[in-house]
């Protein structure tokens, strides 16, 4: 296997763009990536791109904006682990040595999905479960639950990414929200699912990310840009769930422990010792919680005493989603999979400003896709470790 | 008497006029797995046969919704419900949001939950509490 590094990357402003069809947002991501990069798109050998409801080829149909043609082009669909998927198989490619450079796209439109299929909580067609009212909502209410009684944890530990998070992302420039909330306004704003209110779930979004990713040959020939620290994608997984029996804890979900304990290893490195910063898929504010443990960024059972810790804030010992996460970037979801790994990128370049965690040299991507139910549709994780 | 169908193909069937949840029993791994598909879905094994579920279990975990989901009304109830022979299933719970407890025992109840706009049945299952027995509709 070959060094794969990150040339380049660019992103749209995550939030409603009612007038923007996908290939707009893709476009406008595609070419940030490219100039970050400071390459012509007729340089990309191959290209990915996840996405969950963008109509037939959109990667096609973006990367037509740039004139970029003529080249392998896929789309890849893995629920919110669209774009990691997207990311894995390009950076497959990479360190096999089938190609030297290509781009990696994210793209999702919940305003043209919204258009078609009218608004309201996302069930999934055709499942057993779904069809007898379980929603990611009144899923991840099941795992605050469980938190509250095996864990300890209180309301306002359930809340408390969302807090976090909500501050974080007021002074990120490409976030969909700009406000900051409370464990008050938290629980005063509407009931979901108990105990899961509206602000403690991610918003509807739209938006686009995109990675240009190389080998290091071309890395050295190409990149510009000298007072950054080379990033290296050291690990990258995807992770699939399978059938499950009354044994399956949702706190300690297998998809994830193995996902990250295999990226890790993969890099070569300790979660609890070496990742110094991790945006994860907090799509809500109770999954975030749960994650910690299972990132393996503490000891199991330990997540809620290191959140109260204060380690994943700013400043602390693993700030986790200093972006302002899905909860307050937003979450158009075949793009948060990419958006991530540039999330990290910026911050292991130093270029993450007011959010900068100092000193970061290694970072962890996560992103959790699927019904979660781990019964009848299992759930995928994709991973990615970045570092200098 | 109005068109009846099942709210998914193979999950329900009718045995000596009662409406039961039927899975598939692995012989070759023990696991029993619902809602049945072409293999087991933890051995890969083609030696399933298909059993009625067991009628009774415990809520391995529960949450209630306070928006309308599809055709259901809320507040909706909805929880894992583990069985006796390892398997978990999830269902709609029918009780008061203030009896309902991680652990507590339920039983399966089928027919009717809810009807299209053309007056199509559709038929499907709940649990309720074994305690109160009826529970809600
Ligand atoms: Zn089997």
């Amino acid at each position: 296997m070959r060094d794969v590094y990150v040339l380049g990357i660019g992103q749209t402003i995550f939030g409603k763009h009612d007038s923007l069809t996908v290939n707009d947002l893709g476009a406008a991501a595609a070419l940030a990536a490219v100039k970050d990069a400071g390459i012509s798109p007729k340089e990309l050998k191959v290209a990915y791109c996840g996405t969950m409801f963008s109509p037939p080829t959109p990667v096609q149909s973006i990367l037509f904006h740039l004139g970029a043609d003529r080249i392998p082009m896929y789309t890849v669909e893995n629920a919110c682990a669209s774009g990691s998927s997207a990311v894995h198989l390009l950076f497959q490619e990479v360190a096999l040595g089938v190609r030297d450079v290509g781009i990696a796209l994210g793209v999702e439109s919940l305003s043209a999905f919204n258009r078609k299929f009218g608004k309201g909580l996302l069930a999934i067609e055709g499942d057993l479960q779904g069809k007898l009212a379980l929603t990611m909502p009144s899923f991840f209410a099941k795992l605050c639950n469980r938190l509250m009684e095996k864990r300890g944890a209180t309301i306002e530990d359930i809340c408390y990414p969302s807090v976090k998070n909500h501050k974080a992302g007021m002074t990120n420039p490409y976030s969909q929200y700009k406000t900051e909330v409370t464990v008050e306004s938290i629980m005063a704003s509407p009931m979901i699912a108990d105990p899961i209110t509206v602000l403690q779930c991610c918003p509807q979004s739209d938006g686009a990310a995109a990675v240009i990713i190389c080998s290091e040959e071309y890395y050295k020939q190409h990149n510009k840009k000298a007072h950054r620290p080379p990033v290296r994608i050291a690990g990258s997984v995807i992770s699939v769930s399978g059938a499950e029996d009354v044994s399956y804890d949702p706190l300690a979900m297998q998809v994830v422990i193995k996902g990250a304990k295999d990226a890790c290893e993969m890099a070569g490195v300790d979660p609890q010792k070496d990742i110094d910063v991790v945006e994860l898929h907090d799509a809500f504010s109770g999954e975030e919680l749960a994650a910690y443990e299972m990132l393996g960024l503490c000891e199991p059972g330990e997540g809620v005493a290191f959140a109260r810790s204060r380690a994943v804030e700013l400043g602390g010992r693993c700030p986790v989603n200093p972006s302002g996460g899905l909860l307050s970037m937003g979450h158009p979801l075949g793009a948060s999979g990419v958006r991530v790994v540039n999330d990290i990128a910026r911050q292991l370049w130093g270029e993450a400003g007011v959010n900068q965690v100092e000193g970061a040299r290694v970072g962890l991507a996560q992103m959790l896709g699927g019904v979660l139910t781990g019964i009848e549709s299992p759930v995928v994780a994709g991973i990615q470790i970045l570092m200098i | 008497m109005s068109k009846q169908v099942v709210f998914y193909p193979g999950a329900l069937e009718e045995r000596d006029g009662k409406l039961v949840q039927m899975g598939h029993k692995c012989k070759d791994c023990g696991k029993t797995s619902y809602p049945a598909v072409e293999l087991c879905p933890f051995c890969s094994s083609e030696n399933v046969e298909r059993v009625p579920l067991s009628t009774t279990g415990t809520v391995f975990s529960y949450s209630i919704t306070r928006v309308p989901v599809g055709p259901f009304k809320p507040p909706i109830i909805g929880g894992y419900i583990d069985l006796p022979e390892g398997t978990r299933v999830f269902g709609q719970i029918h009780a008061k949001a203030e009896e309902m407890k991680t652990g507590m025992k339920v039983k399966v109840r089928t027919g009717v939950i809810w009807t299209e706009k053309d007056g199509t049945e559709v038929i499907g299952y709940h649990y309720v509490p074994c305690e109160t027995g009826s529970g809600g509709a």
